[in-house]
């Protein structure tokens, strides 16, 4: 029903967006550009609405965790805290080091940003339908990834840049943590690929359609590959137990010690968003994407939109309570988990994947 | 070919200045270390950030004067370092404190021992990333604060203690509210246990990391929990007791590996003797007058004296030397976070970065008890 | 490889009891104080024998609006050197004219009511001691008098 309306009212936009176009004479080209700068702020809109809530969210749950309160006096029960925060954080001093590399210490926090926000163009939001998806592109999955972890670069341009020890050394753990944990990252994804035959994510997503039992997360099959997902995606967000590009009683701040002013919020935006799109394809990958868990019989009134951002913020909650209980690995013990622990599950969940698919029980896909 | 021919790719040593503002130096403390990639070289502490120049500021305060100095430079262990103090200018004096006072100085050092290390326990979680632990840990000193405040009148500087006698007895409820507190510690204390000690991260973090033999701690004059940390049984409440200590029956917990974990073992086993040792002081408490009798001035004969009580963080001493007057000729502290802190070189050397910080908050340093 | 096998039990069995404590923590009842919007009455309040202000008492003696004989034992007492006193009068006329405390300078260490021969001088449970300026941490003899209005007994353990 919901779903309808809104449809209804994108096709009128779209139809009355057109029908401007053509009574001023203004190219079909231009009308193309527009609509994708509609859709590319909607994105950027969606993301910092999703950062702010998961910034709250977290300071709530370490607090509760903590048996404090946590923000509680900005708004009613601390709601504007996080606003408040990014507005201030716009009005501070943009302070570059004397000595850093100007080009870089700037570039830095916009490429980490960028990457991590490009990467929902290719999120299905809703059912394909109602075009709730930026693009649909047949590599999705792939993209995803491989369009977060240009986000080192960001970060090694940034820690390189601020000319500072502590900057370098958290960049230079930075980029051996991620580029090892996609690793297993990319295996955990594999596995789903195997089950559904797609890299796509609206066809993953179609795969588990149907009801609750279709989700990869009730295949016993996927369990390995679910499981290494939740560590490599922690691991690939850079939180504890594997925040030591930050690890703020080694490296004060890690590779954004230097920054201050906006260019510290991108890099904070930019940690959460790419959190964000973790959680977001966790949800897709194995909680069935915006598929509601109820059966299908029974009328839905909840837009599907609204069931995967509750999904991804249930997985989010799952990594803050990870966070909040866990010490810190050290980087030498970080990188023998990926490769010794982590890498060899991932073989682990293929191979299980693969014979349950011989085995007839699953799907197996193209 | 060009003419400028490369240089060979080379590794360099970087020197990482890890402090004097730093997350997690526990106060003001600076240290150089030399890094290759992320092995430590050399580490080189630099202290004297917080010196107050305390020992000199006791020469120009009469002898009752300085207790509420005391409270000041180990700020974690106040009424253990005001025991320590008035001991030693009893001793001078040859005063005997009545059995009562004696009985609750033994009560509240203890009670102080348990808060530190409750500050320690929150603080090294910290340092190895466990947040929330921090937290709790402060959570569970909350009743601990409320007693003292409840019996001296302050939250962290007490000046409780007097020479010959305390400031007043034990109020009323103080009792209930402590076997309140006796009870439900320890259940928290396990549970600190299950998030932290026996938690398999923690253990890696903290195992075989920043060892110091028995050997190295005792050419270093190392004591308290590092040293018990190494296997060497060194207490001195046990070795020669003071106060109420040879009434009451504890254990001395050591453990011989010397690494990190050991030593937050000791701690948290102590945490546990300081119970039992309260338990029994609570028991057998004495009725009966708090104050000895104590000429009005406060003039000791002309001599020296030397005085040392088991702190949490190890030996700490008290030299005092009189000249007569009402004024100390020259007092001396011996701080044990000052002595512990010359193994810590040692400790990291060949470790990584983060062990550093392992190491040194295993050691629980206390900047002002450091400089003094 | 059976060890290891242990080995990765023991360790996701630790981390799992961890996950249940931080569990159980997240529905237990909040500690935090919301000072100054609640205000301590309702959680905290100063124990008797609390080291937070000065006052001065008054005498219950007809002939003397105050206890205070300006003796100047308070500021001898006082490590730090806190107390001033101006006193005027001989023998039992002797009442302090002008007597200040630099709250800046004070280390609360209760000795100067503690040398008090006539529990003139007391602390306080007045806990909201701050000030905005240095000149206002100097508290005079009216302010001590105003903050010992209807008390009697001098601050004290019970």
């Amino acid at each position: 029903m919901a779903s309808t309306l809104v449809k209804t009212i994108l096709d009128v936009i779209h139809n009355w967006a057109e029908g401007l176009a053509q009574q001023w004479g203004i190219p079909h080209l231009f009308v193309s550009i527009a609509a994708w700068i509609a859709a590319f702020v909607f994105v950027i809109v969606l993301v910092l609405l999703m950062v702010l809530l998961a910034v709250y969210l977290e300071r709530k749950v370490s607090g509760a965790i903590q048996s404090r309160l946590g923000p509680m006096r900005v708004g009613p029960i601390g709601l504007f805290q996080t606003p408040m925060d990014a507005l201030k954080i716009l009005t501070k001093e943009d302070i570059v080091p004397r000595d850093a590399d100007k080009i870089l210490h700037t570039a830095g926090p916009v490429i980490f940003f960028v990457t991590a926000v490009i990467g929902y163009v290719v999120i299905p939001w809703d059912r394909a339908a109602i075009a709730a998806q930026v693009v649909d592109l047949n590599i999705g999955v792939l993209f995803v990834i491989a369009v977060s972890s240009i986000g080192v670069l960001g970060i090694m341009a940034g820690g390189w840049g601020s000319n500072n020890k502590y900057a370098l050394l958290g960049a230079m753990r930075a980029v051996a943590q991620m580029v090892s944990y996609e690793v297993a990252l990319l295996l955990a994804i594999v596995c789903v690929v195997m089950q559904t035959g797609s890299l796509s994510l609206a066809g993953i997503t179609a795969d588990q359609g149907g009801s609750l039992l279709q989700w990869n997360l009730l295949r016993w099959w996927m369990w390995p590959a679910l499981l290494l997902y939740i560590i490599a995606s922690i691991g690939e967000s850079k939180r504890i137990p594997f925040d030591i590009p930050e690890a703020e009683s080694e490296l004060v701040a890690g590779y954004h010690t230097e920054y201050s002013g906006m260019k510290f919020g991108f890099f904070f935006l930019g940690e959460y968003a790419h959190l964000f799109i973790i959680a977001v394809t966790g949800a897709i990958l194995f909680l069935g994407g915006w598929h509601s868990p109820l059966p299908a019989t029974m009328a839905d009134p909840i837009p599907g939109f609204i069931w995967l951002m509750g999904k991804a913020l249930a997985v989010i909650l799952i990594m803050m309570w990870i966070r909040w209980t866990l010490p810190r690995l050290r980087v030498d013990q970080l990188m023998n988990f990926a490769w010794k622990g982590l890498v060899p599950l991932g073989f682990v969940a293929i191979a299980v994947t693969g014979l349950a698919i011989g085995l007839g029980l699953a799907g197996g896909g193209g | 070919m060009s003419e400028t021919t490369q240089a060979p790719l080379t590794t360099e040593e970087i020197v990482v200045n890890l402090g004097p503002q730093h997350p997690s130096t526990h106060g003001v403390m600076h240290f150089v270390v030399t890094i290759d990639g992320e092995t430590i070289r050399e580490c080189v502490p630099h202290i004297g950030y917080l010196h107050s120049s305390l020992e000199k500021i006791a020469e120009t305060l009469r002898y009752e004067q300085f207790i509420t100095n005391t409270d000041r430079f180990d700020y974690l262990n106040g009424l253990g370092n005001e025991l320590c103090y008035v001991q030693a200018v009893e001793r001078l004096l040859g005063i005997e404190p009545p059995p009562r006072t004696v009985f609750i100085r033994t009560l509240m050092a203890e009670l102080k021992r348990i808060s530190s290390h409750l500050v320690y326990l929150g603080c090294y979680g910290n340092d190895i990333g466990a947040m929330t632990v921090f937290l709790h840990a402060f959570r569970e000193r909350e009743p601990l604060m409320d007693m003292f405040e409840a019996v001296t009148g302050g939250r962290l500087l007490y000046n409780y203690l007097r020479i010959g006698g305390l400031r007043n007895d034990l109020p009323t409820g103080f009792t209930d509210q402590l076997h309140r507190f006796l009870d439900y510690l320890p259940r928290r204390l396990e549970e600190m246990n299950d998030l932290l000690t026996s938690n398999r991260i923690f253990i890696a973090r903290t195992r075989g990391i920043g060892i110091l033999t028995a050997r190295q701690a005792l050419s270093f004059g190392v004591t308290g929990p590092t040293l018990r940390g190494c296997g060497v049984p060194y207490d001195l409440r046990k070795l020669r007791p003071y106060a109420a200590y040879d009434q009451v029956e504890f254990d001395v917990p050591s453990f011989p590996e010397g690494d990190c974990l050991a030593r937050h073992l000791v701690r948290m086993e102590e945490m546990n003797q300081s119970m039992r040792i309260i338990r029994q002081l609570m028991e057998k408490m004495p009725e009966g007058e708090i104050q000895a009798d104590v000429p009005r001035r406060i003039k000791p004969e002309a001599g020296e004296v030397y005085e040392r009580v088991e702190s949490p963080r190890g030996e700490l001493g008290c030299y005092l030397l009189s000249d007569g007057g009402a004024k100390p000729y020259r007092m001396h502290w011996r701080g044990p976070s000052f002595y512990n802190l010359q193994a810590l070189p040692v400790m990291v050397r060949g470790g990584l970065l983060a062990d550093f910080i392992a190491t040194l908050g295993s050691l629980d340093p206390i900047a002002p008890d450091i400089d003094r | 490889m059976w060890a290891a096998i242990c080995d990765i039990w023991q360790g996701g069995k630790s981390i799992i009891i961890g996950h249940t404590v931080t569990f159980r923590n997240f529905w237990r009842p909040k500690i935090t104080d919301r000072y100054p919007h609640s205000k301590p009455e309702e959680n905290w309040q100063p124990k008797p024998g609390y080291r937070g202000g000065f006052a001065q008492l008054k005498s219950d003696k007809e002939d003397r609006e105050l206890r205070c004989i300006a003796c100047n034992l308070c500021a001898q007492a006082c490590p730090v050197g806190c107390i001033h006193i101006e006193g005027e009068g001989k023998g039992k006329e002797r009442h302090p004219v002008a007597f200040y405390i630099d709250m800046g300078l004070c280390v609360f260490c209760h000795q100067c009511v503690e040398a008090c021969p006539v529990d003139a001088l007391t602390m306080t449970e007045e806990y909201e001691i701050s000030r905005t300026s240095r000149a206002g941490l100097i508290r005079d003899l009216d302010e001590l008098v105003a903050a010992g209005e209807g008390r009697q007994e001098v601050s004290r353990v019970v």
